[in-house]
């Protein structure tokens, strides 16, 4: 798996200024995807089938809100490049997964809304996090203690 | 009929080739071209393939759009667009937990699958299934 080569989907758009709910509404469903905005210019996700179905419909959806986008599949010339890459994916995850643990730490979470966000988190954790398993662990282990 | 799409069918698709047989063309032959081509026989009608009519619109899937232009108003129909738009699209707030695990499964059978004619067959079963469950157990 390490030695293949790995590709990446590129997406670059542009949206006009107004109305600026277009602009949320397509930033918020990046932000969901877990893509990542690689130094302020393009957004990136790991190629799979999937990710790039998301990528395509959200080019298409660009176009129907009067913007530009183009698709792109890549590879990095730089492993160090492409490690930093995936760590910045892993560190994405890693911010919500955190606040999730320090919800863990409080005497009475509200767990059914901590594994909500587990759930939404766990679907864009592209490169399996340690530390969502240990988020998941902590859900797993208190399911029976919810009165103590 | 003839209808077309795009290599690699998944959820979305699959539920728009068991809507066409069951509801719109019971004779309906699918096609399968690569991924990002423009390029089909002038005598099939494409579907879910941006930019044509028969495909996403304003953040919903293919298969509402079916609904809406083969004006098919059976609630239930109704109620699996809405769950294939949540499992077919990336939305930030979710409302149908079925949704995640009918892509999941969409995608495993494509996996499964030596082609996409057998993934459509096959696919199927899964919108029977979902159709007579949620008859059952309106979720």
């Amino acid at each position: 798996m390490s030695d293949a080569i790995r590709y990446w989907l590129l997406l670059h758009y542009k949206l006009p200024a107004q109305p600026s709910a277009s602009r949320v509404y397509i930033w918020r469903k990046l932000k969901r995807l877990g893509a990542v905005l690689w130094l302020d210019a393009v957004w990136v996700l790991p190629d799979t089938p999937h990710t790039r179905e998301q990528f395509q419909w959200l080019s298409a959806e660009i176009i129907e809100l009067k913007g530009e986008a183009t698709t792109w599949l890549a590879h990095s010339l730089s492993p160090e490049q492409e490690a930093q890459l995936m760590r910045q994916f892993t560190d994405q995850v890693d911010a919500t997964y955190q606040k999730l643990m320090a919800q863990l730490k409080k005497r009475n979470p509200d767990l059914a809304a901590v594994s909500r966000q587990y759930q939404q988190t766990k679907q864009a954790d592209y490169f399996q996090s340690a530390l969502g398993r240990q988020v998941r662990e902590q859900l797993v282990s208190r399911r029976g203690d919810k009165q103590s | 009929m003839k209808w077309l799409t795009w290599e690699n069918i998944a959820v979305d698709r699959m539920a728009c080739a068991w809507l066409i047989r069951h509801y719109i063309d019971p004779k309906a032959e699918f096609l399968f071209v690569p991924s990002g081509s423009k390029d089909w026989p002038k005598d099939a009608t494409p579907f879910d393939i941006p930019g044509t009519k028969l495909s996403h619109h304003r953040g919903h899937c293919t298969f509402s759009t079916l609904l809406r232009e083969y004006k098919l108003k059976d609630a239930m129909l109704q109620r699996i667009a809405e769950i294939v738009d949540e499992a077919d699209i990336v939305h930030d707030i979710t409302v149908e937990p079925v949704a995640p695990g009918l892509d999941f499964i969409c995608r495993g059978i494509r996996q499964t699958s030596t082609d996409d004619h057998e993934a459509l067959e096959r696919g199927l079963l899964i919108y029977d299934a979902l159709y007579a469950q949620l008859k059952v157990t309106p979720h």
